[in-house]
């Protein structure tokens, strides 16, 4: 077990840094996403308590869309260096390869997000710090989703053609719970929960979490076949 | 005879097109088999069904002892492949492209045991560059490196000599020898006939996708 | 093949049979009206979709385990069905809603979820259609079954909680009126026909791809 823990960690050590060291990916994330915070409120207009009502939406609207733009170069890294065939020649099991790149587009997001939310909270003049924790848990579990099955989909679609397409039009029917969930748990947090609704929000978002992942994680190696 | 290979009918296609039909083949236990044959025989397809990269469309495979598919993580555990280009991830350094691997292959190498073997493949000063600046020769190096880190007791070579200068060259051959000596089969698929053969005990030809003439040294 | 034509047959009599039954000799809906027969072909349609998807996801997973290419003809062959199915419950649901609850589209958790299953099978056909190689198509094509099945219930659990935030559980869907045994035999029709255009679909599958494996060879 710790076998794979540490394959895990080479594959997340060695994405981040490559991250970092080529520097556009994360900078194109900030700049998409702030693209999308800032067009959408331009769409809405200037009304302040219409965008505070909405700003869950947004947000969400906003890590999704650059969540899966982001998840389309998970996998690019190894074709420029000769496909991910040769990750399959490593003894152990395929799936640390999952697992790496899975927590390595987890921190990405979240650091992503770690910019987002203040941001937002500015833009659309939200109190969010009385909410942290609930907020950050409910980021925390949307995010997961979204980087389970988005990892497996960017490592379905990196072999096929037109997978620019493909990737967008696999997740979006697999991301509604998250965005409904995520926007919806948001939302209830930010107004301080009026209607209870937030515990089966959040309820369902673990219950998605844990079934994507665990089918995920099974599957797995049979995208990498050939 | 100990067979470090056993293949009986292997056949592989990809859709319509038969790149192995009906290989038999036995390999014995630490020998040096040359595998010729012109580019498009299946010489590549071969190897990557030996390594366990591919699924045999029909036939059955046998390496080191363990049935194909099923063994595959122990196949994987004993044995490497070695790429015409050589793979090396471009925005790690050298150094850091071999931590990874021994990582990956669940090694533990001691502190200087990296850069020791980068410098048995005449890296050393290249160590700390990203490999995006390195040419392919410098890669292939790299892959050596890295297979040399290994113990192993199939070594499957995929045209090991292309892009390499006469020093790449006689590194590989230095590695064939020494891999032989310890007791490995190593497997050399190339269409540099006279390289292949040097420290050869067998020539296997392959020719549209079945074994041709094999002729025994 | 005699027992396929048979069944082609009693397909084709019991959908004509409930097909008049529902037209013309039930009686119509004190409240909706004629529009409610539309339902004895919209109810069956939504059926079918389910089931194909079912069998989507039971083919796409015995061909992962045992690799046998006939569990993906049977699957492709359900999905193009199901992907008929589902376009029609979409189209004649919304034929109904119109004159009944005023509107073209809600986002009720059937009708979300119908037609997000609609995108799944959609994107099952365009992944098959990206490779030429059967082994490749096939497992690619099992994998979108199996995730795209798991997907579909929590789907529709996050959006029957969603709805349910917004609204209580709205009066169209208690429209329980004259079904009982008009709707059960245009049922029993429609899935006798789904068999059998299963049955015929897989079986062209089939010959397709020997007819693919057969052709000339490609030079290396």
């Amino acid at each position: 077990m710790s076998g794979i823990g540490r394959r895990a960690g080479a594959i997340l050590w060695k994405d981040l840094v490559t991250e970092v060291r080529t520097r556009q990916g994360f900078s194109a994330m900030i700049s998409f996403a702030a693209l999308v915070l800032f067009l959408f409120s331009f769409a809405i207009g200037p009304d302040t308590q219409l965008l505070g009502r909405l700003a869950g939406g947004l947000l969400w609207v906003a890590i999704l869309f650059t969540g899966t733009l982001s998840l389309g170069r998970a996998f690019q890294s190894e074709e420029l260096a000769g496909g991910t065939r040769l990750l399959r020649l490593y003894p152990g099991d395929v799936r640390a390869i999952y697992l790496g790149k899975l927590l390595a587009n987890l921190v990405l997001l979240a650091a992503l997000e770690v910019l987002l939310f203040p941001a937002a909270a500015v833009l659309f003049q939200i109190d969010m710090l009385p909410h942290a924790p609930g907020l950050i848990a409910v980021a925390a579990l949307g995010t997961f989703g979204l980087s389970t099955i988005g990892t497996f989909f960017a490592g379905l679609t990196v072999h096929m053609r037109a997978r620019e397409l493909l990737l967008p039009l696999l997740l979006f029917p697999a991301l509604v719970p998250v965005m409904l969930g995520g926007v919806n748990a948001t939302d209830g947090i930010l107004m301080g929960d009026p209607m209870g609704r937030v515990e089966g929000w959040v309820r369902l978002l673990v219950a998605y979490d844990v079934i994507l992942f665990v089918v995920c994680v099974w599957i797995f190696p049979v995208i990498l076949e050939e | 005879m100990r067979a470090s290979v056993r293949a009986e009918g292997l056949t592989r296609r990809f859709g319509r097109r038969w790149a192995l039909r009906g290989i038999d083949l036995e390999i014995a236990s630490g020998s040096v088999v040359a595998l010729l044959g012109a580019n498009g025989t299946g010489k590549t397809t071969l190897l990557s069904v030996l390594c366990t990269l591919l699924r045999p469309t029909a036939g059955n495979v046998e390496v080191l002892g363990f049935p194909l598919p099923s063994g595959g993580d122990q196949v994987r555990t004993r044995s490497a492949l070695m790429t015409p280009s050589g793979h090396a991830y471009e925005e790690l350094t050298g150094i850091e492209n071999l931590r990874f691997a021994s990582r990956m292959a669940g090694l533990r190498p001691a502190e200087g045991a990296l850069e020791a073997a980068l410098e048995a493949v005449g890296l050393s000063e290249a160590a700390h560059t990203r490999a995006r600046a390195y040419s392919s020769g410098m890669r292939k190096r790299l892959e050596l490196a890295r297979m040399r880190l290994r113990d192993l007791e199939l070594v499957l070579l995929d045209e090991p000599f292309v892009s390499l200068d006469e020093s790449g060259v006689a590194l590989v051959q230095e590695a064939i020898v020494a891999w032989r000596d310890a007791g490995a089969t190593v497997l050399i698929a190339s269409h540099r006939v006279a390289d292949a053969t040097l420290h050869a005990d067998r020539v296997v030809r392959l020719e549209r996708g079945v074994v041709g003439t094999a002729v025994s040294s | 093949m005699k027992g396929q034509r048979l069944l082609g047959l009693v397909a084709v009599v019991g959908v004509a049979v409930g097909s008049f039954w529902g037209l013309f000799v039930a009686p119509a809906d004190a409240l909706q009206g004629d529009v409610q027969r539309l339902l004895y072909v919209h109810v069956p349609t939504a059926w079918l979709a389910m089931l194909s998807f079912f069998v989507v996801f039971l083919a796409s997973t015995l061909y992962l385990v045992q690799r046998k290419l006939r569990w993906d003809l049977l699957a492709v062959a359900s999905v193009e069905i199901g992907v008929l199915c589902t376009a029609l419950t979409l189209i004649l649901g919304s034929l109904w809603a119109k004159p009944t609850w005023g509107i073209w589209w809600t986002w009720d958790p059937r009708l979300t979820t119908t037609a997000l299953l609609l995108v799944i099978y959609v994107g099952y056909l365009i992944v098959r259609s990206m490779t030429d190689d059967p082994e490749q198509r096939a497992r690619w094509a099992a994998v979108i079954g199996v995730i795209g099945f798991v997907q579909v219930p929590i789907v529709y659990l996050s959006v029957f909680w969603w709805r349910s935030l917004h609204q209580p559980p709205s009066s169209p869907r208690s429209m329980a009126t004259v079904f009982g045994a008009t709707l059960l035999l245009n049922l029993a029709a429609y899935t006798l026909a789904f068999t059998y255009l299963l049955l015929r679909r897989y079986r062209l599958a089939r010959d397709e791809l020997a007819f693919e494996l057969a052709g000339p060879e490609e030079a290396p």
